[in-house]
């Protein structure tokens, strides 16, 4: 893997919206891979049949879904073994301005943050900023 | 007066001649139910829940006229209460008001004018307390929904808003034209997407506030708009689509209504097909027979999964995968059709596919 490179999924019901993300995350320089999921059930299946990740792994998940959604997939997400987990980050995604969502958010020790839509190239280089300083 | 709308009141009286005259006096003006003692008026009200103003005497053996009243009023709440004592019992009287059983008393013994008065009266409290509960009740349930719609509002209207400027910032690093124009046609897509939010809003607001326009209704015109909707789409997607209409007999009916339920109907039949496949059919058809529009959509796609059956007339219930459905149309056809008197009928498989059966009353 080349210096500093790091892999993403991206979870989000709204097609348009996966292909901006893949976009961006394609122009940022430091990809090493991207998958896209329209359902967060997919998502969920692949994290679990991947062999646990050697390496970073950045996953943006939209919060207002059908039949699963950004909450639930987290949910879920946080059920698997330690071992599978440790190299996924995750970051909400939503165009909700509720300050529900946004606490709720909060409350799950495996996100990272909430990001407002739609991701930009400033967000992102900001998201990469944690991991290379 | 017509006999139904006569106000209904109740009167307890442990003297049976008092009851004999209070009859009497008022059977013409009110539709009247006596009782002996209070297990009696238990009965008649347990058999009439739309007794609107009680009546009753204060000394009786058992029970006095306030316990009965203190006693009813969890069960009772509505009925307005009237007490009628025959010997300064004042501190009855005033125990009875200032506990808020009571609404008015009548001294015994009572005149014509006296009685009727406090009836008119206590019918008019009867009236605005119910239509103030009744009030209370839909602005609960609006307050609700605008909560709801206050969530999804962001989500729906601003998520194409939000796509679009994602894409616009992407454009401006695009070189190539082929790419600007892959761009321009999905922020076309995310526009029609807002717009098709907006247009069932608009749907939505019109069924909620819209008066009911009661004409004459032709099924074919019905039919025909609905077939220069979807016979594009049918082509387009390759879904076969087969209609039929048979009206025998005038139907009138709210045309703005039974429209909005056929379109979100189709819609979903089309939109929820499976992804290929030779054999995909839509099947429309309306019947109406005996002064009731039956109207049939049926379709062999993908059905809904038994666990949402009870969801899909929730607003904002999404059920699929796709990022078309806004969480409206059959929350829309439902509100249609509690306003027409209509009824629905589900049966789906799924990946078998989803029949919805409409029954309307013509007006």
């Amino acid at each position: 893997m080349s210096e500093g490179k790091m892999n993403f999924i991206v979870i989000d019901d709204s097609k348009l919206d996966c292909f901006i993300a893949e976009k961006i995350i394609l122009n940022s320089g430091k990809c090493e891979s991207v998958k896209v999921f329209q359902q967060a059930v997919q998502a969920l299946e692949y994290i679990q049949a991947a062999a646990t990740s050697q390496s970073t792994t950045v996953v943006f998940v939209d919060i207002q879904m059908p039949v699963m959604n950004g909450f639930e997939f987290v949910e879920n997400f946080e059920k698997l073994s330690d071992e599978l987990k440790k190299n996924y980050h995750i970051y909400m995604l939503s165009s909700s301005i509720n300050e529900n969502d946004i606490a709720r958010v909060k409350g799950y020790p495996s996100v990272k943050h909430f990001l407002n839509k739609p991701l930009t190239n400033n967000t992102i280089q900001s998201v990469l900023e944690e991991y290379n300083p | 007066m017509d006999s139904s709308k006569k106000i209904k009141v109740l009167y307890i009286d442990d003297e049976p001649n008092n009851l004999v005259s209070f009859k009497a006096s008022f059977r013409f003006d009110y539709t009247i139910f006596i009782a002996n003692n209070t297990t009696e008026a238990l009965q008649r009200l347990e058999e009439n829940p739309d007794i609107s103003v009680i009546l009753s005497d204060q000394k009786m053996p058992g029970m006095t006229g306030v316990e009965f009243f203190e006693d009813i009023r969890t069960k009772y709440p509505n009925p307005v209460r009237i007490l009628i004592t025959g010997y300064a019992d004042i501190d009855s009287v005033i125990n009875a008001i200032n506990r808020g059983h009571v609404f008015r008393y009548i001294k015994k013994p009572w005149t014509d004018v006296d009685v009727q008065s406090a009836i008119d009266e206590a019918y008019k409290f009867y009236v605005t307390t119910s239509m103030l509960t009744l009030k209370n009740e839909e602005l609960q349930k609006a307050y609700e929904e605008l909560d709801k719609f206050a969530y999804s509002a962001t989500h729906d209207m601003r998520g194409p808003i939000l796509s679009v400027l994602g894409i616009i910032d992407l454009t401006k690093n695009a070189e190539e034209m082929s790419e600007v124009k892959e761009m321009v046609g999905m922020m076309e897509n995310a526009m029609l997407k807002l717009d098709n939010y907006i247009q069932n809003l608009h749907d939505h607001y019109s069924i909620r506030r819209g008066e009911l326009n009661i004409t004459d209704i032709d099924f074919e015109d019905v039919m025909k708009d609905m077939s220069d909707l979807y016979d594009i789409s049918s082509r387009v997607k390759n879904v076969k689509f087969e209609k039929s209409v048979q009206q025998n007999g005038k139907f009138r009916g709210d045309d703005i209504s039974i429209k909005i339920i056929a379109n979100n109907l189709l819609s979903n039949a089309f939109k929820y097909q499976k992804k290929e496949g030779d054999d995909r059919t839509v099947s429309f058809s309306i019947k109406v027979e005996n002064n009731t529009a039956v109207i049939t959509v049926e379709d062999n796609g993908i059905g809904i999964p038994e666990k949402n059956m009870n969801d899909v007339f929730t607003m904002f219930f999404r059920g699929a995968n796709d990022e078309i459905g806004s969480g409206f149309g059959l929350y829309n056809v439902k509100d249609a059709l509690n306003k027409i008197n209509g009824k629905i009928e589900v049966t789906s498989t799924e990946n078998v596919g989803s029949k919805f059966i409409v029954t309307i009353p013509s007006k």
